[in-house]
């Protein structure tokens, strides 16, 4: 039998590329700024309404349900159709969704800083970089989370399901460690909590994935509440 | 929404308002079972140009599969209220049915609607679902408060339904949305809706758009903002033990608001999570009637005093 090296290992080695370029897009080193933000946890404890692990814990499912239910579907019709005009489509329809003005503002300013990370790191999809410029002058995009992330990960070659698999890890990934830096939890506590945390974020990624914008729903309350009390804190160690 | 032949079956009522001779006036009205509209000749000040209507449901609530659409057409410069004379309850639901009550509304240009209801309270198993949409103009004003409680205390119901979801959409003459906004609570995809909601009695938004509400919105964000910064504490480090140990008891708010601007700056959203009971009413904080909203909504000045 004939090995030819060439055409054999052409695609397999494209794979394995590309695992590195996903892995690096859910490592905590990529400079996304994602942690300024505390998903409402800081305004949270001020407010008593976090004061203790089980409550830590509660509070993180509650943020895992609320991704869930409301942003799952920007990123799946994003990673699905990883193109312009569907970008812009659910930037927009995105900017209405998001009612709450700290999210919206922390959703905008992750976005714009993925995009620009997105389009310099993996600079051998011009796409990006394109249809970054191609929105900045433009001045009607809002360059909201989610969907960015959803584009990055389909024009990186994730499928829809592990997409919005991966904006679940990285939305436990920074509440958790806000939670660190908040002293609520030791790191290795974290690490622990983390691990403990995957199968119930899982359980939520099984109920809310694949959905349509127009089903984007908010399920906690009180939640959406205590986020959007970020701006009354004395003081604050995050911007949201 | 489905086709004609489905909104014809469901439209239970419909008003339009115009301009007859200078005031607000309906030049249309029609109801049928369930719905009844009241629409008092005298409300408030002789001097404010709006008209009021009351919309009821023969039996006093929602029944388990009702299927209630009602339409409304404010025309420019025109001032309409809708209010409720008591709270809307959902009654349990039957064979899983699914009770649905739908607005439309269409708000002209420098027309003010005003959508100020009694809270919803569901009972025990009921499943509810309320969509309301907005066609607005872009210096319409809207004035929405949205509110539901955790059910009948007598019967130490507390967020016993099985589902309630609340859609409020607005969109903009060129049919760009500018807010939508889903509420869903439903036991079945979130386990115990009690857990989400913890002691919180009641959750209303209350939404504020519309040059005519500069004042108001204003007066509600730097409201909002001075009872919340009192409640908020300064961190505090560590968690739990070593409170516990100090014995330390620390309650939470009673009420939770956060004020959101959205939109090119024209409108308001008010979170609330009260945690009073539901036989005082006095979760909007800055009218202890409706009628105090409208005064000083409509006159763009404060008349009273605002009290929690």
């Amino acid at each position: 039998m004939q090995i030819s090296e060439g055409c054999d290992n052409g695609p397999r080695l494209a794979d394995s590329i590309a695992q590195w370029s996903q892995w690096q897009l859910l490592d905590s080193l990529l400079p996304t700024g994602g942690f300024a933000h505390s998903f409402g946890l800081e305004a949270a404890v001020q407010s008593n309404l976090v004061s203790n692990p089980d409550e830590l814990k509660t509070f993180i499912i509650h943020v895992l349900e609320n991704t869930g239910s409301l942003l799952l579907p920007f990123v799946h019709l994003a990673s699905v159709s990883p193109k312009l005009e569907t970008w812009h489509n659910l930037d927009k329809i995105l900017d209405a969704t998001l009612t709450n003005e700290v999210s919206r503002k922390a959703s905008i300013s992750q976005g714009s800083a993925l995009m620009r990370v997105g389009s310099a790191v993996f600079s051998e999809l011009p796409s990006l970089k394109t249809m970054r410029n191609a929105s900045l002058g433009s001045g009607t995009i809002s360059f909201h989370h989610a969907p960015i992330f959803g584009l990055i990960c389909g024009t990186l070659g994730l499928d829809s399901t592990d997409s919005q698999r991966a904006y679940m890890y990285i939305t436990m990934r920074d509440v958790i460690s806000a939670a660190t830096r908040l002293n609520l939890i030791g790191p290795l506590g974290a690490a622990v909590l983390q691990h403990q945390l995957a199968p119930n974020a899982e359980a939520i990624l099984e109920k809310w994935k694949n959905r349509d914008v127009d089903d984007a729903c908010q399920v906690a309350p009180l939640l959406d509440t205590v986020q959007g009390c970020h701006g009354y804190l004395f003081s604050r160690l995050f911007s949201s | 929404m489905g086709n004609e032949q489905e909104d014809k079956e469901m439209e239970m009522g419909s008003i339009v308002v115009e301009k007859v001779g200078g005031r607000s006036s309906v030049v249309h009205c029609f109801s049928r079972y369930p719905v009844k509209f009241i629409i008092p000749k005298k409300v408030g000040s002789s001097r404010t140009d709006v008209v009021w209507v009351y919309a009821l449901n023969y039996g006093g609530g929602i029944v388990s599969g009702d299927q209630i659409l009602c339409k409304f057409s404010v025309g420019d410069c025109c001032t309409m209220v809708l209010t409720t004379q008591g709270s809307t309850k959902v009654y349990k639901s039957v064979g899983s049915k699914c009770s649905k009550q739908l607005l439309e509304a269409r708000v002209g240009s420098n027309a003010l609607l005003a959508i100020i209801p009694d809270p919803v309270t569901c009972f025990s198993t009921a499943r509810y679902y309320q969509k309301q949409v907005f066609n607005v103009s872009s210096n319409s004003n809207l004035v929405i408060v949205d509110w539901i409680t955790s059910g009948r205390h007598e019967s130490g119901e507390k967020w016993d339904f099985d589902l309630y979801r609340s859609i409020n959409n607005i969109f903009l003459e060129d049919g760009e949305p500018l807010f939508l906004d889903t509420m869903s609570l439903e036991k079945e995809k979130i386990g115990c809706i009690h857990e989400l909601v913890q002691d919180y009695q009641v959750i209303a938004m209350i939404l504020l758009l519309g040059p005519k509400l500069q004042f108001v919105q204003n007066l509600v964000q730097d409201k909002v903002k001075g009872i919340m910064s009192e409640q908020l504490q300064h961190p505090s480090g560590a968690l739990s033990h070593k409170r516990n140990e100090a014995g330390y008891f620390i309650s939470k708010p009673s009420l939770m608001a956060s004020c959101s601007v959205f939109g090119t700056k024209i409108a308001v959203i008010l979170n609330l999570d009260g945690k009073v009971m539901i036989s005082n009413y006095n979760i909007i904080l800055w009218a202890s009637s409706r009628l105090e909203i409208m005064e000083l909504v409509l006159s763009s000045c404060l008349l009273r005093t605002i009290v929690f």
